[in-house]
């Protein structure tokens, strides 16, 4: 089933379905609480330290979320993003990243 | 240079000249180690528990606490975020004015809970009310139930003095309710308060907890997550807060 949902998604990737996929990460953004702090229009942190993600390169996006999560990175705000990513998997993660870097 | 720079901001981020490191690392004070300085009531607290509560207030603060805590005040099942609806509101008081204060870690909440987010003592009067009076998760998360006998035992053992036959917890002596709390946060703080990482931990309960294993600690806190909510502090399954459209 999972791989169904894999190949079912990797075809609407590949065949340009980008809103469906935008509409993914954006409801990922809110139902994974990344809004509380990075600003519901992804560029209006809570404080400025955080940072502004819209427009992000979407693999750097991916990378720094992994390396969060895995504890890689774990220098300056991330202990406050550490404890929510348990709530998110690759996918999401990728999803998110994408989405992200669609903004302007 | 740039520790000059990171400090100047953090001054005009935090107008109190808490440095951007103190936020990371959480706290600049150690862990409480006398019961007697466990709940001074210094500060805030003692304000806050003095002013009389505004509902409409309290419905407009808690919107900043619901982006995580969502806006029922259940928090979620997997424990990430606590439920906070129906707690104690002493206990909601102390332990929003020590985050507030840096004498409990929360790196990812602390930016919410500050002045500037959130409101003075009125607005923590306020919000902890409201939150106090929301009804509870009708399906928080359990644990896996396969040593319920063991945890009952050692909660009759351990627990039952501060937190109550029935996870009640008490209100006047600042003790958490802990019936209706999700598993995977309950297992995570005391984890911490036994192991030393959480430093508004009540020492009494450092003490009492010292031996558990991590099997106890799994087994006790999974009793604690099946113990049944009260009928009349519970919402109905799929409740919604009609305070917020």
């Amino acid at each position: 089933m999972k791989k169904v949902l894999l190949i079912a998604s990797t075809v609407a990737l590949l065949s340009g379905f980008t809103a469906s996929v935008s509409a993914g990460g954006a409801e990922l953004y809110q139902s994974k609480t990344c809004w509380s702090c990075h600003g519901k229009d992804a560029k209006t942190p809570i404080i400025p330290i955080y940072p502004k993600l819209a427009g992000q390169n979407k693999d750097y996006a991916l990378n720094q979320m992994k390396d969060i999560k895995s504890g890689a990175r774990n220098n300056g705000q991330t202990a406050a993003m550490m404890g929510v990513m348990g709530l998110v998997n690759d996918a999401e993660m990728a999803e998110i990243a994408d989405w992200l870097s669609s903004l302007k | 240079m740039k520790k000059l720079t990171a400090i100047a901001a953090a001054i005009t981020i935090f107008g109190a000249g808490l440095s951007a490191s103190a936020l990371a690392a959480g706290g600049h004070g150690g862990q409480v180690t006398d019961v007697k300085d466990w709940n001074t009531g210094e500060g805030e607290q003692s304000v806050a528990m003095t002013l009389t509560p505004d509902r409409e207030n309290g419905i407009e603060v808690y919107e900043v606490c619901s982006a995580c805590h969502l806006l029922e005040g259940w928090g979620m099942t997997n424990g990430t975020f606590p439920q906070l609806a129906g707690q104690h509101k002493n206990v909601l008081i102390k332990q929003l004015a020590d985050i507030r204060a840096l004498n409990r870690d929360n790196p990812t909440m602390y930016p919410f809970a500050l002045p500037e987010s959130i409101g003075d003592e009125q607005a923590i009067a306020d919000v902890t009310d409201y939150i106090a009076k929301l009804p509870m998760n009708p399906e928080n998360g359990k644990g896996k139930g396969d040593n319920l006998a063991l945890g009952e035992q050692l909660y009759k053992d351990n627990c039952v003095q501060c937190h109550a036959d029935n996870g009640e917890g008490n209100q006047e002596k600042f003790y958490p309710k802990i019936v209706g709390q999700h598993y995977a946060y309950m297992l995570r703080q005391f984890e911490w308060i036994r192991d030393g990482k959480r430093r508004n931990a009540n020492p009494d309960m450092v003490k009492q907890i010292a031996g558990f294993s991590d099997a106890d600690m799994a087994a006790v806190i999974d009793y604690v997550s099946r113990i049944p909510v009260p009928a009349k502090d519970v919402a109905p399954i799929g409740w919604q807060n009609p305070d917020y459209n």
